[in-house]
């Protein structure tokens, strides 16, 4: 297995995987998705709420808000030294305190105070908008959790396409139908011949094998190769996301070793 | 009422972009600005252009305790 990072952002990121196995492309999708956990509002206590959402709303979009995680320094709650009673090694406090002024303000994810200064919530989300005296009072507690569980706990939207393989073979007419053809535009006619300009554009349509009247291209997927794309909620950062998956595959692969 | 915090379909984070959306198709092309933005797929996209923003007409509603 080996990777190579195309582009890499704060919260995005793109990577062939190669001499891989469809299995493994997918087991690694799969683990990025529900296994690798992250911080998430779990329990609310409504003090005060004269808002005009329900509580159960806002707990909900309070739930869904990424926290920056850093899994460094909080344990999964069913594996903390507190046996899954709540402690400051996996439990998150946070609250918020809002008031409605005398026009209508919006409430933001950053205006939820967190107890520790290196796992706050990313900022700019809406929470919920207060009009005139209404008043939101509340106390959070966020936990580690995985994605599998609730969508909340979901790090990132991963997927993956397997590598074009595009082949062109034999004696070609030069009739360009291939290259109207393309949605991509990545097929042009060079000295009489089809050339593929940017085979990782590629979507594997082929719509170009079936306009050829000769036949000549062939259009498959490398299953050895696959580019991945992967984007993080702000939770935590995409490389992270990575390692942590590798991590977790390798340490369920060794369990199952175990078992046989 | 007001933006959902992540996409419906696959669980991106679509509600702190709503904002700068908003702001910005006053005098720009909304295509432009949801790729911008980077909201590529088409469920992220339909979140942003299908909402409609009632909740500050239902403060309007309040009704005063007892």
């Amino acid at each position: 297995m080996k990777v190579e990072i195309l582009e890499e952002t704060d919260n995005s990121m793109r990577f062939i995987l190669s001499e891989a196995h469809p299995s493994l492309a997918n087991a690694l999708r799969r683990i990025m998705v529900s296994e690798v956990p992250t911080l998430a509002i779990e329990d609310v206590t409504i003090i005060e709420n004269t808002s005009s959402l329900y509580d159960e709303i806002i707990a909900h979009r309070l739930g869904l808000i990424p926290i920056r995680t850093d899994l460094d320094i909080m344990n999964l709650r069913e594996e903390c030294v507190c046996k899954g009673e709540g402690c400051p090694n996996c439990t998150l406090k946070l609250t918020l305190n809002s008031t409605g002024k005398d026009r209508i303000i919006t409430v933001y994810s950053h205006d939820l105070k967190s107890e520790d200064e290196r796992l706050k919530p990313i900022e700019g989300i809406p929470i919920i908008k207060l009009g005139k005296e209404q008043k939101l009072v509340l106390e959070a507690e966020a936990i580690l959790g995985k994605g599998k569980d609730h969508a909340k706990w979901q790090p990132a939207v991963v997927g993956y396409k397997y590598y074009p393989a595009i082949e062109v073979n034999g004696e070609c007419e030069d009739c360009k139908k291939c290259a109207d053809v393309c949605p991509v535009n990545i097929l042009e006619s060079e000295d009489g011949k089809i050339k593929v300009i940017d085979e990782m554009k590629c979507t594997l349509c082929k719509s170009c094998v079936e306009a050829c009247e000769k036949k000549i291209i062939k259009v498959r997927g490398d299953d050895k190769k696959f580019i991945f794309t992967l984007e993080s909620t702000g939770a935590l950062k995409p490389r992270e996301i990575l390692n942590k998956a590798c991590e977790i595959l390798e340490e369920k692969a060794r369990e199952l070793a175990t078992l046989l | 009422m007001i933006i959902p915090i992540r996409c419906f379909s696959c669980g991106a984070v679509i509600a702190d972009k709503y904002e700068k959306f908003k702001k910005r198709i006053r005098d720009e092309e909304p295509k432009k600005v949801l790729d911008d933005l980077g909201i590529k797929r088409y469920c992220c996209r339909r979140m942003i252009l299908s909402q409609a923003d009632f909740l500050e007409e239902v403060i309007e509603f309040e009704v005063k305790g007892p």
